[in-house]
Parts: C-alpha cells; structure tokens; sequence
C-alpha cells in the first residue's frame, strides 16, 4: 500500500468568497473556481477543495456538521488502490468509482477516497543558505531576499484530526493502511507517516471529546523558513491573523506558522521537516509548551531604531 | 471611552476594538438591532485566543453567529454561549456598553442613570 499522503482535503463550508479570498492570499492557486467553489492548488497540484456545504454531491457532514467533509489520499499506482479496497472491504462498504478510485470511511467515520496520486514532481532548489566552514549554497552575486520574492505553497504537508477514540484512529492507519508512528505527544496523540513518504508525518490524532471531532489543522509546505516568514508577514500586512507561530516545531523540526481561516480549522505554513525511514525509533515525550516547540516569536509591525539625530 | 458611533455598526456587523484597559480586542456585533459586546478570547484554550480570521471578520457566512475561526466554534451572539465546537457550552465574556448620548457606542462605567442596551 503505496500512499504518499493527502492529495487534496475537502471542505463544506458556508462562506465561499471568504475561502476563496483566504486560499488565495495564502498563495494556492484557484483551479476551475465557479462560485460553486473548487480547488485551491498548491504548486505540485495538491490542494484543497471547497465546497458549499449543502453541495449535494460532498461526502455526508460528521453528526457535529464539522467543514472536513473528505480526506483524498494519492498512491502510487493501480495496483495499490486494489490492495487498499480488498484490505478495507473485508468490513466496510467500499465504493469503486469509474476513474478508478475508491471511497470509504476509516473508523471514526471520516469519509476518504484514494486515488493514483496528482502530485507533479516539482524540480525546485530549496531555500538556499550560506555559512562559514560550509561551501556557499548561493553562487557570487545571488541574493537571498529580494522584495516580491515568491513564496508559495509548494504541496499539502499534513493534516491534524480531532479523534475521540485514539486507539481506533491509530489501529485504522497502522493495521489497516500501513502507516507508522514517527513519534507521539503523549496527552495529545501520535505522528503517522504512510509507507510511500518519507516526511515526519502527514498525518497526527489529538485526542478530545466527540463533539469536537473533525479537522484540527491542515498544513502546507514551503521552500524553506524564509519563504514561511515572507509568506506569513505578507498575510499579517493584509489583516490575516495569526493563530500560533511562526516558530520550530521539535518532532519533525518543522518551522511553523498557523493561521486561522473561515474553513473551520486552522491552516499553516511549515518548511523544512525531518526525514524518516524504517530505522527510526519513535520518541514520546509528554505535551507541554518545551516539548512543543523549539522557539516561538511573534509577529510585530516592522521597525528600525533610526535614523537617529541629523548631522 | 467611545468605540464608534451607533451608525458605523451596522446590522449584521462585528468590528473588534483595541481598547486601553483590556488585554484583547473587544468585539462590537449588532444583530436585530441589539448591540452587544464580547472580550475577543474564545474559551477553548484558557488562554482564551483571538477569534477572527482576518481583521473584523467574527462572523459564519450568514452572519446569524460570532465564531472562533482556529476552530470554527460558533457562538449565539445573543448570549455568547457557544452552541457548537471545541468550547461548547462555554461562553464568551460579555462585556456591557452603553449608548451615550451623542449616538456613541462606549464600555460601560459603573454610574447611573446611563442607557444600558
């Protein structure tokens, strides 16, 4: 069972041009958007769909009406998405669609689908970055920051889910999907990176009550830290605002950015996340504010302590 | 202290205000002709964060509940309980104001004979 991770995540939301207008400055792109709603793709064609939520072809809504309405996961090939719908029809309905891909519900009664994965392989440097007793990453005269540098998502990261039944989300992913755990928050839940993908996580469970089931948060990743620190201040400078971050994450090393949205849960920049492979040994530590995060900074207006008295 | 006039609130509307004397914005929202006023904390976390997802924007798309925009709690903006997500059955905190009587908006002091709304 190849899967890479999430090619898109859809929502059913009340408020369109509110999601349209945040997923665009958030620096996704609009694919096929009517005022029906549509994708919002990342630079490898990942995204999020969003749809009205009373759109009758969205997968059912949770009992709680939470906006996550399916999670679209991309395999390598046919033959995984067979052996994905025979794992899963020995105990749930699994419906076969004509383009090949299947659609179920995992344990907790999230709606999914797989698909042969839409991921473009991008051929992109990553941010580059010079430093004493290291060759320059930057040849002579290459500049690191310049005014409107880029700073776009290049493809959905990972998604966070609120689950009131850890053991059930877990078993789901790891028995029935293969994936594993990277490393957990112990009062909060476990990282879980699929077979087919080497990031830290795509995938992390926080326990909590059942009326609170649905998405925690969805992430993106970029270039590196500056393009998450571009892409975040732009987004401050417009009146967008910031839920926690920007910051480092300790599991996964991952730099942060949350920012709240009108899709019901919030939405982040990350960049430069750990890799992993079967030799890792997952760490558990308990949650607090130390183990959460490296550093944490805030935004702030910019400012220089200048020009000082004239000559 | 005078957050704005009645009229630059419309039906409808939330606005948030920086206010001295207060650690979070407080939220103006009027619906069906009532003003009320929320301290800008979701109670979710006990921190209580900030609730709107870009400047002033505290409202669902049909503008019937203030919601907290990291989690999508929505809140009845009668009474500011919320009646669903993370925080349910929590409230947001209320704070009174009072319509002076040139028409502005202002947090209520503890005197008399003021208008309550």
């Amino acid at each position: 069972m190849n899967i890479i991770g999430p090619d898109y995540l859809v929502f059913g939301v009340d408020d369109i041009a509110a999601c349209t207008e945040f997923l665009t400055a958030f620096g996704l792109e609009p694919v096929n958007l009517t005022e029906n709603g549509g994708l919002f793709a990342a630079l490898d064609g990942t995204g999020i769909i969003v749809r009205h939520k009373n759109d009758p072809d969205l997968p059912a809504a949770l009992p709680n009406g939470a906006m996550l309405r399916q999670q679209v996961y991309g395999v390598r090939t046919d033959a995984d998405i067979v052996a994905i719908a025979d794992e899963l029809a020995k105990d749930r309905k699994v419906h076969r669609l004509a383009d090949g891909t299947i659609e179920t519900t995992d344990d907790l009664g999230f709606a999914l689908k797989f698909q042969i994965t839409v991921r473009k392989q991008l051929d992109m440097p990553a941010e580059k970055i010079n430093a004493p007793g290291a060759p320059a990453q930057r040849a002579p005269n290459e500049l690191g920051v310049w005014d409107d540098m880029p700073a776009k998502p290049r493809t959905l990261s990972h998604n966070v889910l609120f689950v009131p039944d850890m053991e059930a989300a877990t078993g789901f992913y790891c028995n029935r999907l293969g994936f594993v755990i990277t490393d957990e928050l112990q009062g909060a839940g476990p990282f879980l990176r699929p077979k087919a993908n080497d990031d830290h996580h795509t995938l992390f469970f926080i326990r909590t009550p059942e009326h609170m089931k649905g998405m925690e948060h969805l992430a993106f990743h970029m270039g590196g830290p500056t393009e998450l620190m571009v892409a975040g201040t732009r987004l401050m400078n417009k009146g967008f605002e910031s839920f926690w971050g920007p910051g480092r994450h300790k599991f996964g090393s991952n730099w942060f950015w949350y920012f709240k949205s009108p899709l019901g849960c919030n939405v982040e920049y990350d960049a430069d996340m750990d890799k992993h492979d079967d030799s890792w040994v997952a760490r558990q530590r308990p949650i607090s504010p130390e183990a959460s995060q490296m550093f944490l900074l805030q935004f702030r207006e910019k400012w220089i302590p200048g020009p000082g008295p004239k000559p | 202290m005078e957050l704005c006039r009645k009229n630059d609130l419309e039906e409808g509307q939330a606005r948030g205000f920086t206010v001295a004397g207060f650690d979070r914005k407080i939220i103006l929202v009027r619906r069906d002709g009532r003003i009320r006023a929320y301290r800008d904390a979701c109670p979710h976390y006990s921190a209580g964060t900030p609730m709107a997802w870009k400047t002033d924007a505290y409202l669902n798309g049909a503008r019937t509940h203030l919601v907290c925009h990291a989690h999508g709690a929505q809140f009845d903006i009668d009474t500011g309980k919320c009646v669903s997500g993370p925080c349910l059955g929590q409230s947001l905190t209320a704070i009174p104001v009072t319509i002076n009587q040139s028409g502005g908006i202002e947090i209520a002091a503890q005197t008399e004979g003021e208008e309550s709304v």
